[in-house]
């Protein structure tokens, strides 16, 4: 059982669940009601007009009303929306036990102690029954969910059923009148009842507290004060004890059925909950309490969520946990629905039972741990006493009917939890905490001694996470150590991204995202239970409380997505799809808007073109967006949203723009903005914006001596006047002194009647005219004192070294500024950290060598003190050991190769050619298509051996390792390996193409070089099938054709065609060509140029011929027209001019030596490998077409398919 | 517990945390310059492990191809274990002193060879099997517990094709440690070598370390070694394209190449690209050798054919 909720209050004696939202109303003993959510853990509302005790409480189904009923005698119809009780329903004569609402009509039904069971009208309000026939207190009366009928529980110790379908029928069906009932009535006229006892159940021998409908089966469950809960059934005609279920051992308050499953729940004064198997009558569960008796109890009428009212408060719980077992792999979500395994595939959402599990444990699967290498899982499932809680191993078959899929025999054990740590291993925590490693057999590979823990978690391979009461672990399963441990509170899942470089840890109110190395990143509280989460593709982590999608960035900024209605668990997020599972375990799909956080982690990450971009093209806008980012240090961002001045200024002065501030401070054009500006202008060397609020100010002073140090003596001298028009003695004396100006100094002084001081002004700068002058204004006597006064300022170049100081720093200044506004100020970042972490790494190194020095001391005198005690060669014992081993280790001879097993398993060339061994593989190229010239086959020979051997690295700086890949790796066992070829028959289809097209372009040698090794190759084939061989053969023959034509046409080109001889030869062998096997595109060339040559020698008889081939192969209209043209002519003169040795209309056969026919019949001699024919003189000779063949030789013939040799 | 398994494990399994653990299991997976790393990080807390870590450190640098840096930091009175790894490194870096070092190697393997010094017995194996010397190599070896002897006898085995001892000896190393990161290779090398079914286990014992650690060229050739024995082609190549990026001119990735380029039916041009770029960087590859030696075996053979008549 689990508590979801807990009040504390006054004795609850009442109880309702709202169907739709999260609340439930609890009546106390007091007076009052209280309205709870039971979600959200706070009190909603509080409705306090009962006197004394309320019992009776239920919400409508669909309206905001609920009704109460009272010691008070008062049943109350409230609507708490307007929060207030509407009417009170006045009638019965003692206390009100329960009062309930009609599903469909406006009823509402009262028991109370006044013996009587009411109906009421809440619409007409009025009492439109009364139901008497008990015969002390009415404990309890409820309507049946669906049909028409009631049952009510007395302390007269029976139960009774009441059929209402008369009430039903007078006051409901159309015209009927409802009339009122007045005292105790419910007899119309006729003498026919509203409502008449139909069953009277007897069986308790104390007062009934309780009785309440199954919500489908005809079925009534009571719990009395004989301590016992009673099954009934019921038909038309009658109703008979069914079952008793004891246990309690005082008083059942209340008892109701499960809404949903066999199971029938109670509680009593002795301060427990129980819960009862329907079909076997025995207790399932139970759940005490040490002080509290119970008093009351509700199911929620869709969800698993039950409340019990007790002495002093309340609690809201459910039975068993309603989270589905999960795994994500992938693209694969894996999950436990109905005692199956499921598959569902995100890409396609195809959703398939991939295997049933084991009947057998009545708990639900707990958790799942999945393996993708070995497609098994592991399902933990928990027992009420978590000592028998067991996990199955069990492998997924492979292929599985949907619809009835197989029941793989699993491996249980005992454990608490079990969880994959490496392809082929898993860990356990048992039930006495310790770690077992198992292997897929299910045995215990080894025991690892761990630091306590209650729980295990997958860490990625070789990795555990341990929980305990107040912290997580990193361990090292292999090594057996702890690696990194954080502080928080009872864990309960664990979520890694997909590369396993982050970590959420999460705990019933609290979330923490760490790295991979377990430091924390951040942590966040949640009022709400935190309920699962999954990472997104971008690195934020989102996460669903009971009733909201959260987001959380590893900065540890969060925010509400959306919210829930009901809770949901997370299983994979991607783009604005959230998948989940609902706690019916149906995969869900729900749409969520990313922007918000896309646009912090954009932020976080600095990728501010991302963020103008979102800034332009979301609604994103608001308050809360700029407050965020002034919060979060991003005010260049914020400028880009604000409209309002003063907010654009004041974030410009914090960013330090100076132009946005000073375009704001020029819209606003207060003295207190042109005051701050100038203060951050200064701070950046901005003197021209400092002027310019100096002179809005008109902050005189300030703007003097800014000319001064600006060196701007033109203004400073403005200045000098402005201060004498103003009237400012001594703001125009100080500007003459700035400016070195002493004529205007002695005027100054002599004006305000300084006489004395003009005069040694004067005198001390050499001005002696004015000096006697003024001599005589005055008595030079009184005066004693001497100045000596030296011109105060340099006269300064206005380009001089001060303005192009500042003038560079404002530069920078701007610039620096710029860089903030536009350019990821990630650099600035970037710089900073990196700068630190060179710091660290040079402190590491200097340590490191710090430490390394003082240890070589020590080892220098360790070594000295080794050598002195045991020099090793003297180490007799273990020198003679060393013998004796030495004595019977037999070194293993070598064992048989892959390659050697190749060569004995094939007769096929190219096999030995992989293998290595070319001297076999000679041998059967010679004796099969009888090769006697291997040399132009050595680069195949290279390549092909060069294939044969893949290398793998074994120990660091050793030679590394040789495997060999085969074709038949999957069955050939240790014996019967063939080599990988490596080398298609449709690969050298596929070159034939190139060498078409350098047939095509007229390159005809680089042709034949190609078709020549295409013909070469094809001994090196492997096939499969007699197509194949086939088509093996047939390239041949278009290698041979093509070799053949193409050689005799360069042969035939370098001919001299001086004498009408060489002329006549020349025809033939242009008319041999065209008996070549060629490619149509090719043929119409061929013919052409024999056409041509046959045309200009006047044998227009076979030139009409070539003609008509020529057009029976389609050429191009321009070709063919031209062709026609000739034919036309030929066919004039339907003659031969000149005697050839050609005749197209007897079959001939070309010698590839000499080119010349050899008829039918002739003797003719082969090579046998391209099937080239030659006459007889050549027997013995070299191929011309292949160059390796010898031709005439007595061959096998070609073997390119062990089917050849069956 | 057996009295005879050697100190090693039984600090293991008393639950003793081996502090080396990060600069070994870098080592062993190729991760080298991490290993040199975390070895300049790590405070060792004895003598002994400190000329453990040093042995260690500097086998990386050999491994790098730093041979300098071996033979100038290793002094005379450095610990013999050092000495051993100096000797290889004179070894590797010179190809003219090579059989004077073999010689002198051989000379001491003669003696009684303090069996204790696993460093020199490993050193003293390598060396031989370098030399193809299988024989040496395994004798020497099978002095040593170490599970790196074994691990270095389990290669040798699988180069001589006797996978049948090669298991043995896996076991043996499997009954010392079963989940050390030395065994868990060298149940992938004899599976490689087995075949079959095992071909996707090796496969998902590299695939496992380098999620676990960080991919290096040895584990990602080693899962391309697995990929093309199963004939996924296209799955390689993507491994190794991934192992190219890492290292250009990484002899092995370009065998492996080599051979994946013609599986794939690639132009032989691009097949040919790779065996220049070996020649060029590898000359002394073991695997050139043997394409040169075939080379002149085919030149001898074609000798033997000629045609009966000649033109």
């Amino acid at each position: 059982m689990l508590t979801k909720f807990e009040t504390k209050s006054a004795r609850v004696k009442g109880l309702s669940f709202h169907p739709k939202r999260p609340w439930v109303l609890a009546s106390l003993h007091n007076g009052v009601i209280q309205l709870w959510d039971y979600r959200m853990c706070t009190l909603i509302d509080k409705f306090d007009e009962h006197d004394g005790p309320v019992r009776g409480i239920d919400f409508h189904k669909q309206q905001p009303l609920f009704v109460s009923g009272g010691d008070d005698y008062k049943i109350k119809v409230w609507n708490y929306k307007l929060r207030r009780c509407l009417f009170t329903l006045l009638g019965h004569l003692d206390y009100i036990r329960t009062t309930f609402f009609h599903h469909e009509y406006p009823w509402i039904l009262s028991a109370s102690d006044d013996q009587t069971i009411r109906i009421w009208n809440w619409q007409s309000r009025t009492c439109v029954c009364v139901l008497t026939g008990h015969n002390h207190y009415v404990m309890c009366a409820q309507f049946h969910p669906s049909e028409d009928l009631v049952v009510s529980a007395s302390l007269d110790q029976t139960v009774r059923v009441w059929d209402i379908s008369g009430l039903r029928k007078k006051n409901l069906s159309p015209g009927a009148v409802e009339t009122e009932v007045r005292g105790i009535s419910g007899v119309d006229l006729f003498g026919a009842s509203d409502a008449v006892v139909k069953h009277v159940l007897e069986g308790h021998d104390r007062g009934v507290n309780w009785a309440a409908f199954h919500p489908s089966m005809p079925l009534i469950v009571s719990g009395a004060d004989d301590r016992q809960v009673k099954i009934w059934r019921m038909n038309e005609s009658k109703a008979w004890e069914l079952d008793t279920c004891r246990g309690h051992y005082n008083n059942v308050s209340c008892a109701v059925f499960h809404p949903r499953q066999e199971l029938i729940l109670s509680n009593s004064e002795d301060k427990s909950i129980r819960v009862w198997d329907m079909s076997k009558r025995t207790g399932v569960q139970t759940f005490r309490r040490d002080h509290d008796r119970f008093w009351v109890l509700g199911a929620h009428p869709n969800l698993n969520l039950f409340a019990a009212g007790h002495d002093s408060g309340m609690i809201v719980f459910k039975l068993e946990r309603e989270r589905p077992a999960y795994a994500v792999h992938g693209n694969m979500l894996y999950y436990v629905k109905d005692r199956f395994l499921r598959q569902l595939d995100f890409n396609s959402s195809k959703d398939t039972a991939v295997m049933q599990l084991r009947s057998g444990s009545k708990f639900p699967v707990f958790s799942m741990s999945y393996n993708p290498a070995e497609n098994a899982v592991l399902l933990c499932t928990r027992a009420t006493n978590l000592e028998n809680s067991t996990y199955d191993l069990y492998s997924i078959p492979k292929e599985s009917d949907s619809q009835n899929p197989d029941a793989p025999e699993g491996k249980r054990s005992s454990g608490l939890t079990a969880v994959w740590v490496a392809r082929n291993r898993f860990a356990v925590l048992d039930r006495m905490h310790s770690l077992l490693i198992k292997n897929l057999k299910n045995e215990i590979v080894k025991k690892v001694q761990v630091p306590s823990c209650e729980e295990i978690f997958y860490a990625g391979t070789g990795s555990l996470l341990l929980r305990d009461a107040d912290g997580v672990t990193l361990f090292d399963v292999q090594q057996k150590r702890s690696l990194a441990t954080v502080k928080i509170a009872k864990v309960k899942y664990v979520v890694w991204s997909a590369d396993t470089s982050h970590v959420a840890l999460l705990a019933k109110h609290a979330i923490m995202i760490c790295n991979r190395k377990l430091e924390s990143l951040c942590n966040i509280h949640e009022n709400i239970r935190v309920k699962s989460g999954a990472w997104d593709e971008s690195g934020v982590f989102i996460y669903t409380t009971s009733n909201h999608i959260k987001y959380a960035l590893t900065s540890g900024d969060h925010g509400i997505i959306r919210t829930l209605d009901l809770p949901i668990y997370v299983t994979r997020v991607r783009g604005n799809s959230v998948y989940c599972l609902d706690r019916e375990c149906r995969p869900r799909v729900l749409t969520i808007d990313p922007t918000e956080y896309r646009f912090k982690l954009a932020l976080v990450n600095r990728k501010y073109d991302e963020v103008l971009h979102m800034v332009r093209n979301a609604k994103l806008v608001g308050q809360s967006i700029i407050a965020y980012l002034q919060k979060k240090g991003y005010p260049e961002v914020a400028l880009h949203f604000v409209k309002d001045e003063k907010t654009r200024f004041s974030l410009a002065l914090e960013c330090g723009n100076i132009e946005v501030a000073l375009e704001a401070a020029k819209a606003l054009d207060e003295r207190s903005c042109w005051e701050r500006l100038g203060e951050a202008a200064l701070l950046q060397g901005h003197h021209q914006v400092v002027e310019m609020c100096y002179q809005r100010t008109k902050n005189f002073d300030k703007l003097t001596f800014l000319y001064l140090i600006t060196g701007n003596l033109a203004k400073l001298r403005k200045m000098m006047k402005i201060a004498e028009i103003r009237k400012d003695m001594s703001g125009h004396y100080q500007a003459a002194l700035y400016l070195g100006d002493v004529t205007e100094r002695v005027r100054i002084l002599k004006n305000c009647g300084q006489k004395s001081l003009a005069y040694l002004t004067a005198a001390t700068h050499g001005l002696d005219e004015e000096a006697e002058a003024l001599k005589e204004t005055f008595d030079p006597e009184k005066e004693t004192a001497i100045l000596s006064y030296r011109k105060s300022v340099p006269e300064v170049d206005p380009n001089g070294f001060f303005e192009g100081a500042i003038a560079a720093k404002g530069k920078a200044g701007q610039m620096a500024a710029d860089l903030d506004m536009d350019a990821p100020g990630g650099e600035g970042w970037g710089d900073d950290a990196e700068l630190q972490l060179d710091e660290d790494g040079f402190m590491d190194a200097q340590e490191g060598l710090g430490d390394e020095g003082v240890g070589r001391e020590e080892g220098g005198g360790w070594e000295v003190e080794e050598d002195l005690d045991l020099p090793p060669e003297l180490d007799l014992p273990a020198g003679a050991g060393g013998g004796a081993e030495d004595g019977f280790f037999v070194p293993p001879t070598k064992g048989m190769s892959p390659t050697q097993m190749w060569c004995n398993n094939s007769q096929l060339p190219v096999d030995h050619i992989l293998a290595g061994s070319f001297e076999t593989a000679m041998r059967l190229l010679h004796d099969q298509v009888g090769v006697v010239n291997f040399g132009p086959y050595k680069s195949l020979f290279m390549q092909t051996l060069s294939r044969g051997r893949t290398c793998y690295l074994g120990l660091p700086s050793l030679p590394c390792l040789r495997s060999h890949p085969q074709r038949n790796w999957k069955d050939c066992g240790a014996k019967q390996g063939l080599p990988a070829v490596g080398l298609r028959l449709s690969d050298l289809i596929s070159r034939l193409q190139q060498c078409y097209q350098l047939t095509t372009s007229g390159r005809f040698e680089e042709a034949v070089e190609r078709f020549r090794v295409i013909l070469l190759s094809v001994p090196l084939l492997v096939v499969d099938n007699k197509q194949e061989i086939a088509e093996a053969q047939q390239l041949i023959t278009i290698c041979r054709e093509y070799i053949v034509g193409l050689t005799m046409e360069t042969e035939r080109k370098k001919l001299p065609k001086d004498t009408l001889d060489q002329q006549k030869r020349l025809c033939e062998m242009a008319a041999y060509f065209t008996h070549c096997n060629l490619q149509p595109v090719h043929m119409v060339l061929v013919l052409r140029t024999a056409l041509n040559l046959f045309f200009k020698l006047r044998n227009f008889k076979t030139a009409a011929g070539f003609a008509r081939r020529l057009l029976e192969l389609g050429p191009k209209p321009d070709v063919a027209q031209q062709t026609r043209k000739i034919l036309a002519a030929c066919e004039k003169t339907l003659t031969d001019a000149h005697q050839l040795n050609y005749d197209p209309h007897n079959p001939f056969d070309l010698c590839a030596a000499s080119f010349v026919p050899l008829y039918r019949g002739r003797p003719v001699e082969k090579c046998p490998l391209s099937g080239a024919c030659y006459s007889p003189p050549y027997k013995g000779q070299i191929c011309r077409v292949t160059q390796v063949t010898e031709i005439g030789k007595d061959v096998i013939g070609l073997r390119v398919s062990p089917l050849q040799f069956r | 517990m057996d009295p005879a398994r050697p100190l090693l494990v039984q600090h293991e399994e008393n639950g003793d945390v081996d502090e080396l653990f990060d600069v070994k299991n870098a080592y062993y997976i190729g991760s080298y310059q991490q290993c040199i790393n975390e070895a300049q990080k790590v405070k060792p807390t004895s003598p002994e492990k400190e000329t453990e870590r040093d042995m260690f450190l500097y086998r990386a640098y050999i491994a790098q191809r730093k041979y300098a840096v071996v033979l100038d930091d290793i002094k005379t009175n450095s610990p013999p274990e050092l000495q051993a790894v100096r000797m290889f490194a004179e070894y590797l870096s010179s190809q003219n002193k090579r059989d004077a070092i073999v010689a002198d190697l051989d000379k001491k393997m003669a003696k009684s060879v303090d069996a204790a010094n696993t460093t020199f017995l490993l050193m003293a194996g390598s060396i031989y099997y370098h030399e193809m010397n299988t024989d040496a190599a395994l004798r020497t070896l099978h002095q040593g517990e170490s599970l790196e002897c074994m691990a270095m006898t389990i290669q040798v085995l699988l180069s001589l094709d006797r996978v049948d001892l090669a298991r043995k000896e896996l076991k043996k190393m499997q009954e010392q440690d079963e989940d050390a990161t030395l065994t868990q290779l060298a149940t992938a090398w004899v599976n490689i070598a087995v075949g079959g079914e095992k071909l996707q286990d090796a496969y998902y014992i590299f695939q496992e370390m380098s999620d676990k650690y960080s991919s290096t060229l040895l584990l990602l050739n080693g899962q391309a070694a697995c990929y093309m024995a199963q004939n996924k082609w296209e799955e390689a190549e993507g491994v190794l394209q991934e192992a190219l990026d890492k290292d250009s001119s990484h002899p092995e990735t370009l065998i492996n190449l080599i051979v994946l380029t013609q599986h794939m039916g690639k132009a032989p041009e691009v097949t040919s690209r790779y065996l220049s770029q070996l020649k060029d960087a590898h000359r002394a590859h073991p695997f050139l050798k043997d394409y040169l030696a075939k080379e002149n075996e085919f030149d001898r053979l074609v000798m033997q054919y000629a045609p009966t008549a000649t033109a």
